[in-house]
């Protein structure tokens, strides 16, 4: 008895912390969003710098390292599913296939793990280290907005990343689908432009932009808040990185399968 | 005296072991954040500022490093701009032997004082058993 009360407890204090974290998540996005829109001082040379310093850290300076990873992926997926289309002599929608499952689910999904394990990673330790030293308590005497200054920066750049990054995967992996399947040839551009065409219309297309914003937003989000959480001790900062990467996982993939339910179900 | 300093209003600018530099920033960035996030000026002027406070307190070589790479001396020369480019009114030096734990540090401060030239009042908050150390700061003029 004492067993099964301890269990239920034990369960209720789980869904009451994933509430509080959530609810944390989602107060800091709003405060984030309300400043965005109605504090107009923001918008200043100051804070475009910043945004401009992290969509280079996120995503310039890996810039080839990205591509070269989305090459041999998409390489692999396409050799894949061009063999299993002619096993079943289905080649005509070989290039569907390959839109459908590299270009709309693969390949935003891995630019998000990828930008999750590089930057969110970073970002969490960086803002709890920031918590544990006191340097965002430094900023607000010195009334330099921590918001401002340092977490909108991170937010919009991780989602500008996001969507840029996996634009050009996507670039990339329809060139080489049509490489794949037509060769050099022009002859295959009108089926393929065709195929392309009737997958991508403006449903889609939104679609497929709002999930790589919510990616974006998911690996800069929750590693800022988790470091925002990290108790003033610097032993915690392992636990609060390691809270905020599962945090990440776990939100990527719910944006995934809500992503593909909406799609398909 | 804790309390005291924590109870400090918000027109007192602090030097205190807990008001860190931003460890990822320069000591130049460190200051320059001050006229660029409260006064708006541009990036250039901002520096042009921060420059300038470093040089008047004879640090001016330190610009460019980072709080690691920094001396004791150097990391509170820099907490010291950033707390004077703030201009108000009061400058609370919150128990400064925390800080420069490798100078003897009440000629220092008052070495930095005269440097700044600044007009206000500079206050120093320390604890009681080392009040002989500011007697041989005074002492030794």
């Amino acid at each position: 008895m004492n067993f099964l009360a301890a269990s239920i407890e034990s369960l209720g204090a789980k869904v009451t912390g994933w509430f509080t974290v959530g609810y944390g998540i989602f107060a800091f996005l709003a405060k984030a969003v309300l400043l965005l829109l109605l504090d107009r001082t923001i918008w200043n040379r100051a804070t475009f710098d910043v945004v401009i310093k992290q969509v280079y850290f996120t995503s310039v300076q890996i810039l080839h390292v990205f591509l070269g990873y989305a090459l041999v992926i998409s390489w692999l997926i396409i050799t894949i599913i061009l063999s299993t289309a002619r096993d079943f002599g289905l080649t005509e929608f070989a290039s569907e296939m390959t839109i459908r499952v590299l270009v709309l689910e693969l390949l935003p999904f891995l630019t998000a793990l990828f930008i999750a394990l590089r930057s969110g990673s970073a970002i969490n330790t960086e803002i709890a280290l920031m918590q544990v030293n006191n340097e965002l308590d430094a900023l607000a005497h010195c009334k330099v907005p921590p918001m401002q200054f340092e977490f909108l920066p991170r937010l919009i750049g991780g989602v500008i990343s996001v969507i840029t990054l996996a634009g050009l995967a996507g670039l990339l992996a329809l060139l080489l689908a049509y490489l794949s399947i037509y060769g050099l040839s022009m002859a295959g551009f009108e089926p393929f432009t065709q195929t392309f065409a009737k997958i991508f219309n403006l449903q889609i297309m939104a679609g497929l932009i709002a999930k790589c914003a919510l990616f974006g937003l998911a690996v800069t989000l929750i590693p800022i808040t988790a470091g925002l959480e990290t108790p003033k001790k610097l032993f915690m900062v392992p636990v609060s990185v390691l809270r905020g990467m599962m945090r990440v996982f776990f939100a990527i993939v719910a944006i995934e399968v809500v992503s593909l339910a909406l799609k398909y179900i | 005296m804790l309390a005291a300093v924590a109870a400090l209003p918000d027109d007192v600018a602090r030097v205190a072991l807990d008001l860190p530099l931003r460890a990822n920033l320069s000591a130049l960035d460190n200051i320059a954040l001050i006229p660029l996030y409260q006064s708006h000026f541009d990036a250039t002027e901002s520096t042009r500022q921060a420059q300038a406070m470093l040089e008047r307190l004879g640090f001016a070589g330190i610009a460019p490093l980072r709080d690691p790479d920094m001396t004791p001396a150097q990391r509170f020369a820099t907490q010291l701009a950033r707390a004077l480019i703030l201009q108000r009114p009061r400058l609370v030096i919150d128990r400064p032997g925390a800080m420069l734990y490798d100078v003897p540090y009440p000629a220092f401060i008052r070495q930095l004082a005269e440097q700044a030239a600044m007009t206000g009042t500079w206050e120093i908050y320390d604890f009681s058993w080392n009040q002989p150390l500011y007697n041989q700061a005074l002492d030794s003029e």
